[in-house]
């Protein structure tokens, strides 16, 4: 082949790529996988025993500074139109509800995509999604995802235990039973009670 | 020189196959990497991940065989650049965004050090193009054809 052809041949390369590409994301079977980029998963740099990334947050019941934090902290990181999401708030809401006391409790918006699935995410969306579905614990727009960045494990919800140290002593995501994060909840709780470093 | 072109050659377009090959299949994981960095549109965030690791594929393919090297050498000397400044407006905006750049595994976050690296290897590519095709390369034999 000549370099007249090979040159032929490269751009037909390039274009049959672009065009398999926007095929395969508008029409391909796994389309909403890469539809919305935050609906794919991350893992954020947070890591287990590993010192607690920072964030400070505004939740829809005050300021939350992680650092000035002293009991462990129970974070979620959901997105509104997650369906696993809007499930796990009964189940965190049960948790909150036993263990607010001892534990600070505060969820995250993790995504760019609003509750439709097709608007973008805004305040207004996540404090419409927190009455939809009686959220009591608190929750925070997080608008430049700098959390889920930071604290998502590979899909919505994603939860995270933080000790009293300032550690990460519990991560895990998916939809999880009451009694996983309660156990999980009592562990760190004997390992880092309130009000103790 | 030209076996220096070829070394260069080799290293940048082995390193291009590798990050491309370890991204072919992880769409999912590589859009979410991308739009981590809050410069795209999901739009086109989406059809990006898809074709970006056949590009790079294309592109290592090419510098190794020495075909088109002086355009396929500045294509990737200009991708490290934008690579480069994508990495440093996350660091500047305290963004910490996940590279991707060897596939789903590759969780590094994105710093000044990676910075410096992508702007050491658009710094190659120029290099490569300023003195294309070097040694063992598929220009030559064409050219003499």
């Amino acid at each position: 082949m000549n370099r007249r052809g090979l040159l032929g041949a490269t751009f037909l390369a390039l274009a049959a790529i672009a065009l398999a590409a926007v095929l395969v994301y508008f029409f391909g079977p796994n389309r909403h996988q890469v539809q919305t980029a935050s609906q794919s998963p991350i893992l954020g740099k947070a890591g287990l025993h590993s010192p607690a990334p920072t964030f400070e947050v505004a939740t829809t019941q005050g300021l939350f500074d992680l650092a000035k934090a002293r009991k462990p902290v129970f974070l979620e990181v959901f997105a509104t139109w997650c369906p696993h999401c809007q499930r796990m708030t009964a189940v965190v809401d049960r948790l909150y509800g036993r263990y607010h006391s001892s534990v600070d409790f505060v969820g995250l918006s993790g995504s760019d995509t609003g509750m439709d699935g097709i608007s973008t995410a805004t305040q207004m969306d996540v404090v419409a999604w927190a009455r939809r579905f009686k959220v009591q614990y608190p929750v925070a727009y997080d608008p430049l995802l700098n959390v889920a960045n930071l604290y998502l494990q590979n899909g919505f919800p994603s939860f995270a235990i933080i000790g009293t140290n300032k550690k990460v002593l519990y991560l895990n995501s998916g939809e999880l039973s009451y009694g996983v994060l309660a156990a999980a909840i009592e562990a760190v709780l004997r390992q880092s009670p309130a009000g103790k470093t | 020189m030209d076996a220096i072109v070829l070394v260069v050659r080799l290293l940048l377009g082995g390193l291009l196959l590798v990050a491309g090959v370890l991204k072919i299949g992880h769409a999912a994981d590589l859009a979410a990497s991308i739009a981590g960095f809050r410069l795209l549109p999901a739009a086109i965030v989406g059809p990006l991940a898809l074709a970006l690791p056949y590009l790079e594929v294309l592109a290592g393919g090419y510098l190794i065989a020495g075909l088109f090297t002086r355009a396929v050498a500045a294509i990737a000397a200009l991708q490290f650049v934008l690579y480069a400044g994508a990495i440093a407006s996350a660091v500047l905006r305290h963004i910490p965004a996940n590279c991707g750049c060897f596939g789903p595994n590759d969780v590094t976050q994105a710093d000044w050090p990676h910075v410096g690296f992508d702007l050491a290897l658009a710094a190659a590519g120029a290099f490569v193009a300023w003195r294309a095709p070097g040694a063992y390369a598929v220009d030559r034999k064409l050219r003499g054809a």
